[in-house]
């Protein structure tokens, strides 16, 4: 669905912001995009749906080359930046501009995450909404568009507790195996139990990238007590409830992922986890 | 899928203008149909520079909006991820910032020398006919025929180059535009003085430019062809522009 080979970018001559990156990702998967602020997250997401050009390398978006901004390609994309734009137009309104240029958009669909995000009033005017309702409107036509691709820069942010739930629960219900969903984030929290595949990008790179499955069956997340020793574990937190511990999966036990360590660990020990996989 | 040029997605983008900017729009035409009344109250003087220069201050201004969308990060995120061609994209700015504003302006051109002549006649207790001047021919230096063909021509020029600015330029369109256009104007000048001077050596700045004048006189076509060609070039290079366009 998305293939990055060898992708080099920079906004200026001097600092390089992706370096050699590589990248594949399958269709079907909840991708989780982690990573520092200023790692590049969003300009990967740029990159692949065709708003930055890379310096070197090639980049393959549903069978495309984004740069072209081909209209086949961008009608199967659909991309939620961190920050939305400015426009003067009525829910209802928008639906009514944006909707025909998505083949696939549903506006039963729209209608009903709208009522799940409790927006009743198709009738407001979008910049009079607060940040997290507009976000709220962008998510669900996002959604509704049932594009093949689907892009989200910190879609969680300015989403209030109970709207962060229903989130999960709505791109949970509305990928199925034709559908790619790629989230950038660095509120793990609230992706928890939603993604399926996770990419952490260190120092500009790409320094992991496994599906959920994977990491389960090499990896072990445990609370342990402070006494106990253990040969395995390759990375431990202290906290108020115990030692966190990410250990080495020796025994092919199952253990609750926990996103927030995995990438604690890969952080600091990036060769040791690294070389497991 | 037809990737140039697609009859559906252009009325698509053209019908998102109109819906978008609905409220804009008609407050604007509403205005300039009042300024047009206001004009044509007091009589029926001559009144078709004043308007020219109506259209050509307030065209450029629109066109040097067109791309205005790239100055905030998001919206031109949101404007190059729709999905249409950098074709039909253009196509629609330029039917929009050109042939729409033209015909507007003419619509509320005529409604007001309408209701100025008929209102300033029932008030004034006169009886001035309803005269159209933006639309008759008056003399010009070139060509002795200033018609409206003419006019739509130099406006289009006009609009081309400041909707190029619009692309080309981040924030403060019509600034940089103006800037840019006198930079090049001065240049030119610069080197068409020292050429004269070198081929005729030494020969007057105004005969310089009588005999400019004169030249163009005696072959108004191929300068009209040269200008009017100026058009697309504007279009074609503000076409590339768009396509690597980056946010």
């Amino acid at each position: 669905m998305v293939n990055v080979q060898n992708v080099t970018f920079s906004y200026n001559r001097r600092t390089e912001l992706l370096s050699n990156l590589s990248l594949k990702l399958e269709a079907g998967r909840i991708h989780g995009l982690l990573g520092k602020n200023g790692e590049g997250k969003s300009t990967l997401l740029k990159l692949i749906s065709g708003l930055d050009f890379p310096k070197a390398g090639s980049i393959d978006t549903l069978g495309f080359n984004p740069i072209k901004r081909n209209p086949a390609m961008l009608q199967e994309i659909f991309f939620l930046p961190e920050e939305l734009p400015q426009l003067t137009l009525s829910i209802e309104n928008y639906e009514k501009v944006y909707a025909p240029f998505y083949p696939k958009f549903s506006s039963d669909q729209f209608n009903g995450y709208l009522k799940e995000f409790d927006i009743d009033n198709k009738k407001s005017m979008l910049n009079k909404l607060s940040h997290g309702q507009k976000k709220k409107v962008f998510i669900a036509f996002g959604l509704a568009t049932n594009t093949k691709l689907l892009l989200m820069d910190e879609p969680t942010n300015g989403l209030d507790i109970p709207s962060k739930g229903q989130f999960r629960r709505m791109v949970a219900s509305a990928i199925d195996e034709n559908r790619c969903l790629i989230i950038s984030t660095h509120q793990v929290h609230d992706l928890d139990s939603l993604i399926d595949s996770i990419t952490v990008m260190e120092k500009h790179e790409i320094v992991f990238n496994q599906p959920i499955e994977e990491i389960t069956k090499k990896l072990f997340f445990r609370v342990a007590d402070r006494n106990d020793k253990d040969e395995t574990v390759i990375y431990s937190e202290d906290t108020l409830r115990g030692l966190y511990q990410v250990c080495e999966n020796k025994t092919g036990e199952e253990s609750k992922l926990d996103i927030e360590l995995l990438f604690n660990a890969i952080l600091t020990e990036k060769n040791k986890i690294v070389k497991l996989f | 899928m037809n990737t140039t040029l697609d009859i559906n997605r252009l009325s698509l983008l053209l019908r998102r203008f109109f819906i978008e900017n609905k409220q804009r729009e008609l407050t604007f035409w509403g205005i300039a149909t009042v300024v047009f009344t206001l004009m044509h109250l007091a009589g029926p003087q001559e009144k078709s520079i004043s308007v020219e220069m109506f259209l050509y201050i307030s065209g450029f201004i629109f066109a040097a909006r067109t791309f205005k969308i790239f100055n905030y990060t998001p919206g031109g995120m949101h404007y190059l991820l729709i999905p249409a061609t950098h074709f039909e994209k253009l196509t629609t700015a330029i039917l929009l910032s050109t042939f729409y504003y033209f015909v507007m302006i003419l619509i509320s051109y005529s409604l007001g020398t309408i209701l100025g002549t008929t209102i300033g006649n029932f008030f004034f207790e006169s009886n001035n006919p309803i005269l159209f001047s933006l639309f008759s021919s008056h003399a010009d230096i070139y060509s002795n025929s200033h018609s409206l063909l003419n006019k739509f021509m130099f406006f289009a020029e006009i609009q081309s180059v400041f909707m190029l600015g619009s692309i080309y330029f981040k924030g403060n369109a019509i600034g940089k535009t103006w800037l840019t256009i006198t930079a090049v104007g001065i240049i030119i000048a610069i080197i068409q003085v020292s050429l004269m001077k070198i081929l005729w050596n030494g020969m007057h700045f105004a005969e310089t430019f009588n005999y400019q004048a004169g030249y163009l006189a005696g072959s108004s076509i191929k300068a009209k062809v040269f200008v009017y060609l100026l058009i697309p070039f504007f279009w074609t290079v503000s076409y590339f522009r768009l396509k690597e366009k980056q946010v």
